[in-house]
């Protein structure tokens, strides 16, 4: 046997089937993967899920825990359903614009994308995306007992909805609740505030700047969705009726008492920093136990809970909003759904539609939650079984106490689909008001002057 | 008959060389021709091309929310702009954005030209030192002025601002104090521009002049306004048209830092017109709002250049 000699032709030919292999392996293992996890719950729906098997779509998503635990099952969707699905991931403050950009030039890059509820009137009124109904009722495309639409928590199919139709499939979604340090309350002998009057006054019996610790923080920076997710609740729970009489009002007594207590609260007993805070900072400092209590997105219970960065662990306890003068609890009622683009054939809306069908049903949502192997656990999964299943409540009731019942609490007792004007000039009407929240924040304006203004800059927004 | 065949062949020999010239002169021509179009084109497609859809668009009404009621509309955009007061307010903080920091640019840029000028050692080092803010995008810097800086309570700024009995204050939070912070902002990151040309400038200067100053005892503040500053004119002109260019259009630091807040306090022109065209989708007014800022870019561009003449 003459012994081997090594060529150059040979290690050519090696490095190169090394390299193919490098380069085709790891998609053999993850096809792999993929076909080793169970689908028989996808399977037991009685349609054919490889009916439009080979087409590509790609989806827009914000960069969120919620979302990457989903692309990391979407191999499972390749697997059952043929569909190529290619995410696109986009921050939240641009999501928004790219997609409307996207709509409005009836491109079709996105086939879906995560869509914020109050944009559903806007493209509605623009026909640029589809009413669910058609492909719900279609047979051969959603099995109505194996997907179970009613399980979808109510209120974000409504919000979601325009005159009765729904337009876009709630993934994720969050309630506004209060988050409090239990340790510091009750070493005050303090309950969590039932009216908003309470919670100003825990505030101010918690407010301590010279020990660095203040009494509470609401979101204070400017935007649609910042600041303006914030006030609404407030005015509302203040009797505040965005309809007036049918024409859209942001000014008048009530919004100037709503505008009055919020300005009071973070002036008086947040930090200063906290007029251009979003909720990721409240979040932050709530965390390193500068703030004792915030009303935010209830999802914001994993970042307080991150035991890398909070010191603030096993004291923390949940609660829904204080009541307003008006005897009113009102929460958001947002969520993240996806809608199907228009403007693509028919084949890949077809497709985009079994993606989201995939993504809602209660079986990935388990997956992509309690079921899921990964580090993060989701928060905001969109069905009410899941909600009530053991395993789940079990892993949400370790953020805290109260978690499961307040978040619970406020999704059933405390959305209103009015909770923000649902019109199409939203985009312009959110950034006005959230203007004028701020004019008033860092007293540019009185409270008076910048909603009076706004109601002056929104009244001609709304003449057709 | 001799004589015939000279001027034949003179006759000959000359109209070759004429056309040969012409041509030569007209391959050249075309050679440049085809060298500049493909530059020229792309010149076209990525400026010219935009400009005029630009205006296009300011004619119509194109509001996204509404699509029922969109269409041309002349000149009713500019009639609405010319009577919005927002629009007439956010021009005001341009100019006073604008004309605080060319002009501390412009102060302090020279003066640390000055000092570097007459440095002996390090001079290499400082230049590097100081063309590093000018290498950052402008959507870095502002997020690190504002996140690790000027936060109340926890920034850099504020500990020292504590530290020194001024007590702590919402610089981007209060409408005076963020138009300063976003001021400072740009004088700190665009100084080094300023600095770098005025010190090549100084560098450039007759030594011999200033000898003769010396001779007849000037005194160091007569060299510099009676033959420094006059000598530097053209490279302060210079410098004031183009940083009163970047800072009229300046986006990038202010929207990452104040997104035009608190209000509408540090809202320039320019994040009118973003904010009217993508976040409330208004394209129409949003572009009248753009040719406004262009004309206004213009106007003063033309005034500084104009100034530049003047000798």
């Amino acid at each position: 046997m003459p012994s081997f000699t090594p060529t150059r032709r040979t290690l050519l030919k090696t490095g190169t089937a090394a390299a193919a292999f490098a380069t085709v392996g790891p998609a053999f293992l993850r096809q792999a993967a993929a076909q080793d996890v169970d689908l028989a719950p996808y399977k037991s729906a009685q349609i054919d899920w490889q009916q439009v098997s080979g087409e590509t779509i790609t989806v827009a998503v914000i960069p969120a825990s919620y979302f990457e635990n989903l692309i990391t099952l979407a191999p499972q969707f390749k697997a059952l359903t043929g569909i190529d699905v290619r995410f696109e991931k986009i921050p939240p403050a641009q999501i928004r614009q790219k997609s409307v950009i996207d709509l409005t030039s009836k491109t079709g890059t996105y086939a879906t994308h995560a869509a914020d509820p109050m944009y559903y009137a806007l493209y509605a009124a623009n026909k640029w995306v589809e009413p669910l109904d058609t492909y719900l009722a279609d047979k051969s495309l959603t099995d109505p007992a194996w997907f179970k639409l009613d399980d979808i928590i109510p209120a974000w199919r409504s919000a979601n909805g325009i005159d009765g139709k729904l337009y876009g499939m709630p993934y994720d979604g969050e309630v506004t609740i209060q988050v409090y340090r239990k340790d510091l309350y009750d070493a005050k002998g303090l309950k969590p505030a039932d009216t908003l009057e309470a919670y100003m006054s825990n505030a101010a019996a918690l407010n301590t700047p010279n020990d660095r610790v203040w009494g509470a923080a609401l979101r204070g920076v400017a935007g649609a969705g910042q600041n303006m997710y914030i006030y609404p609740s407030i005015f509302r729970e203040f009797g505040g009726d965005w309809m007036k009489g049918g024409k859209l009002t942001v000014n008048g007594p009530e919004a100037e008492a709503a505008l009055a207590w919020y300005v009071d609260i973070m002036k008086k007993y947040a930090p200063t920093a906290a007029a251009n805070w979003n909720w990721p900072d409240i979040a932050d400092a709530f965390s390193q136990g500068t703030v004792a209590s915030y009303i935010d997105a209830h999802s914001s219970a994993s970042v307080i809970n991150n035991p890398e960065k909070s010191k603030i662990i096993g004291k923390v306890a949940y609660a829904r909003w204080p009541k307003g003068p008006s005897g009113k609890r009102t929460t958001s009622i947002w969520n993240w759904g996806f809608p199907i683009n228009s403007a693509l054939p028919e084949k890949k809306r077809k497709a985009t539609w079994l993606f989201i069908q995939w993504a809602a049903s209660a079986e990935t949502q388990a997956r992509t939650a309690h079921k899921f192997a990964g580090p993060t656990k989701r928060s905001g999964v969109n069905r009410t079984s899941v909600w009530k299943d053991p395993d789940y409540i079990k892993l949400m009731n370790g953020f805290g106490e109260n978690f499961v019942a307040a978040t619970m609490g406020a999704l059933q007792e405390d959305t209103d689909v009015d909770w923000r004007p649902r019109v199409p000039q939203w985009p312009a009407i959110g950034d006005t008001m959230a203007t004028a929240i701020q004019s008033a924040l860092s007293g540019q304006a009185t409270i008076k002057a910048a909603l009076d203004d706004a109601q002056r800059r929104i009244e001609p927004m709304m003449r057709g | 008959m001799a004589t015939t065949a000279v001027t034949s062949a003179e006759i000959a020999s000359e109209a070759p060389r004429s056309d040969f010239g012409r041509v030569l002169a007209q391959r050249e021509r075309r050679f440049a021709a085809a060298l500049l179009a493909p530059a020229f084109l792309a010149l076209l497609a990525t400026t010219t091309f935009p400009l005029l859809f630009l205006i296009y668009t300011s004619a119509f009404r194109m509001d996204l929310a509404m699509p029922f009621t969109n269409g041309f509309v002349g000149f009713e955009n500019y009639r609405t702009l010319l009577a919005d007061e927002r629009f007439w307010t956010s021009l005001l903080v341009s100019l006073v954005y604008t004309g605080s920091t060319v002009a501390l640019q412009v102060i302090v840029g020279l003066a640390l030209a000055l000092l570097v000028m007459d440095m002996k050692r390090g001079q290499g080092w400082f230049r590097v030192i100081a063309i590093l803010p000018v290498v950052l995008s402008p959507a870095v810097v502002g997020m690190i002025w504002r996140t690790f800086m000027l936060a109340p309570e926890f920034g850099i700024v504020d500990y020292l601002a504590i530290n020194a009995g001024l007590g702590s204050k919402n610089w981007l939070g209060d409408p005076t104090l963020a138009m300063v912070s976003v001021i400072a902002i740009h004088t700190w990151q665009w100084t080094p521009f300023a600095f770098m040309v005025l010190l090549a400038s100084l560098a450039s200067l007759p030594e011999d002049i200033y000898e003769a100053a010396r001779l007849d005892r000037a005194s160091a503040w007569q060299r510099f306004r009676r033959i420094t500053l006059p000598l530097l004119r053209p490279a302060i002109v210079m410098v004031i048209i183009m940083r009163t260019m970047v800072a009229l259009t300046a986006f990038a630091a202010i929207f990452t830092v104040t997104a035009g807040g608190p209000g509408t306090a540090t809202e320039i022109l320019n994040l009118y017109a973003y904010r009217k065209s993508f976040t409330e989708l208004s394209i129409g007014y949003g572009s009248a709002l753009a040719v406004a800022l262009l004309i206004v870019t213009i106007i003063i561009s033309g005034i500084l250049f104009a100034m530049r003449r003047a000798k």
